[in-house]
């Protein structure tokens, strides 16, 4: 009878911390960064675009077009499984908070959650990484060319954000009309994606478990997957949010949870590859050069800038499309569908063509403490945030930047 | 107590950034003390638009979840 008014017990109050609001953006990104480290530790940082072009290679080799007969199968790709299991992780966060609907938008709204991807698979391509490759995990890397992609994205979002607002003013119908919602979780009768999000998570570690056995990174894997989609989902973890809302809104606080995870990812990296933790087998310089690619000056500020552009007009980046998917939103299902669909067809057709002509310098090592020390590196890209950090803030106050 | 509500602005279906860009445009068009519906489904915008209510000095009036997973938020405009 006093079931109603029952207050929750220890558990129950612990369940709400996790799934009754969505946590503080720099919570999730601080933990987003521990796990980066974690993965780094144990093999190598997190990326996405590498596990979406997997996913697309093998949809290739199913229908046997482009002759990628010998792409390596998802269920033994270290970076496909990650991208599987974070949209597994986001879809459990979605389920155990009743978050989760399969929500249809307009047409105009697909058409450009598909282009926005294919664009983010050109841009990916042409940088060799994408918002987390060459980004949250290249700057860390201590990666000069990561830094270059950065600011190439950075043009991108703010030129792509002035479309989407000339957009929104001269055809408003492109992002109206008529929109579905089915299997969304409201009041008691949502309960049943509570039971499946707990099921889901159960049948995660059995996997898990399963692949422990011969392939233990994997199992890792797997585990981190999950746990990024669900810390994305709760979190609304996003980089296009970080770069677009402060010429948008004003809003900063998407913009300083990633700086707080840069932050703590830069630390964790730096120790990794000035000790060269987890190297085994590997030359300690192998282990300094992982996640720099040789991607400087062109190839970066060209992907950077395409990414830009295609995130913007997706509304989600790489891993913020990926956790869209399994909360349920069929935009960015569209968006999954243009990276993974074009990306092998980038790689094989359109980006080497024009990167042969791309003045590339392969003298510069592209390791920034080859050329500043781990000193000096560490703390250049901890000056860049900092001045990042005070633009976005400054902006939020005076609105000096914002559209609105 | 009925709140006269003199715009409603539907986002259903619609993900980040689209309903707080339509939110933000159409508040611009209102005039002070005016109220305006937004209906949507994004969850981000839940905790997006309190936060951009807050620092743009708007008012939320009124909050709930109707059926079919869609919320509803009452802005009163500063």
């Amino acid at each position: 009878m006093s079931e109603k008014n029952k207050e929750p017990g220890v558990l129950g109050n612990l369940y709400k911390t996790f799934f009754a609001k969505h946590w503080p953006v720099w919570v999730g990104a601080i933990v987003l960064g521990i796990l980066n480290i974690l993965l780094f530790a144990i093999k190598s940082p997190w990326g996405a675009s590498g596990g979406i072009n997997n996913w697309g290679e093998n949809v290739y080799k199913l229908i046997g077009i482009f002759g990628l007969e010998s792409a390596t199968a998802t269920s033994t790709s270290f970076y496909g499984m990650l991208c599987i299991f974070l949209v597994i992780g986001s879809f459990i966060g979605a389920l155990l908070s009743k978050e989760f609907a399969l929500r249809i938008p307009p047409k105009g709204e697909l058409i450009k959650g598909f282009i926005g991807g294919g664009l983010m698979a050109i841009g990916a391509t042409f940088g060799i990484g994408c918002s987390i490759g060459s980004f949250y995990s290249g700057v860390p890397a201590l990666s000069g060319g990561a830094i270059i992609f950065t600011i190439g994205m950075f043009i991108g979002v703010i030129l792509a954000l002035r479309y989407l607002m000339w957009e929104m003013e001269k055809f408003p119908k492109f992002s109206s009309g008529k929109s579905y919602n089915f299997l969304s979780g409201t009041g008691k009768s949502g309960n049943w994606q509570i039971y499946l999000g707990w099921i889901v998570l159960i049948i995660t570690f059995i996997i898990a478990y399963k692949y422990s056995g011969g392939n233990k990174i994997m199992a890792w894997f797997i585990i981190i997957g999950m746990f990024m989609g669900l810390i994305s989902q709760r979190s609304r973890f996003c980089i296009v949010k970080a770069f677009r809302d402060p010429f948008m809104t004003g809003d900063a606080d998407g913009s300083v949870g990633v700086m707080a995870g840069l932050v703590i990812s830069v630390f964790g990296f730096t120790a990794i590859k000035y000790f060269g933790i987890g190297a085994g087998d590997l030359a300690v310089r192998a282990r300094e050069m992982t996640w720099v690619f040789p991607h400087f000056f062109f190839r970066a500020a060209i992907g950077g800038f395409i990414f830009g552009l295609g995130m913007t007009v997706a509304g989600g980046c790489a891993v913020g499309t990926l956790w869209r998917v399994g909360e349920g939103q069929v935009k960015l299902w569209a968006s999954a569908l243009g990276f993974l669909l074009i990306s092998p067809i980038s790689k094989l057709y359109i980006v080497p063509p024009i990167v042969k002509v791309i003045p590339q310098n392969f003298n510069f090592k592209n390791y920034l403490p080859d050329y500043l020390g781990y000193t000096g590196a560490v703390g250049l890209v901890l000056f860049i945030i900092l001045i990042w950090y005070m633009f976005v803030k400054w902006n939020e106050k005076t609105g000096r930047f914002s559209a609105f | 107590m009925e709140n006269k509500i003199d715009q409603t602005l539907d986002c259903k279906g619609l993900s980040c950034p689209m309903p707080m860009m339509k939110l933000a445009k159409a508040m611009k068009g209102l005039k002070s003390e005016e109220i305006l519906e937004m209906l949507g489904t994004d969850p981000g915008t839940k905790s997006d638009l309190p936060r951009w209510c807050e620092k743009s000095g708007n008012e939320i009036i009124e909050e709930g979840e109707l059926e079919g997973g869609i919320f509803r938020f009452l802005i009163k405009k500063k």
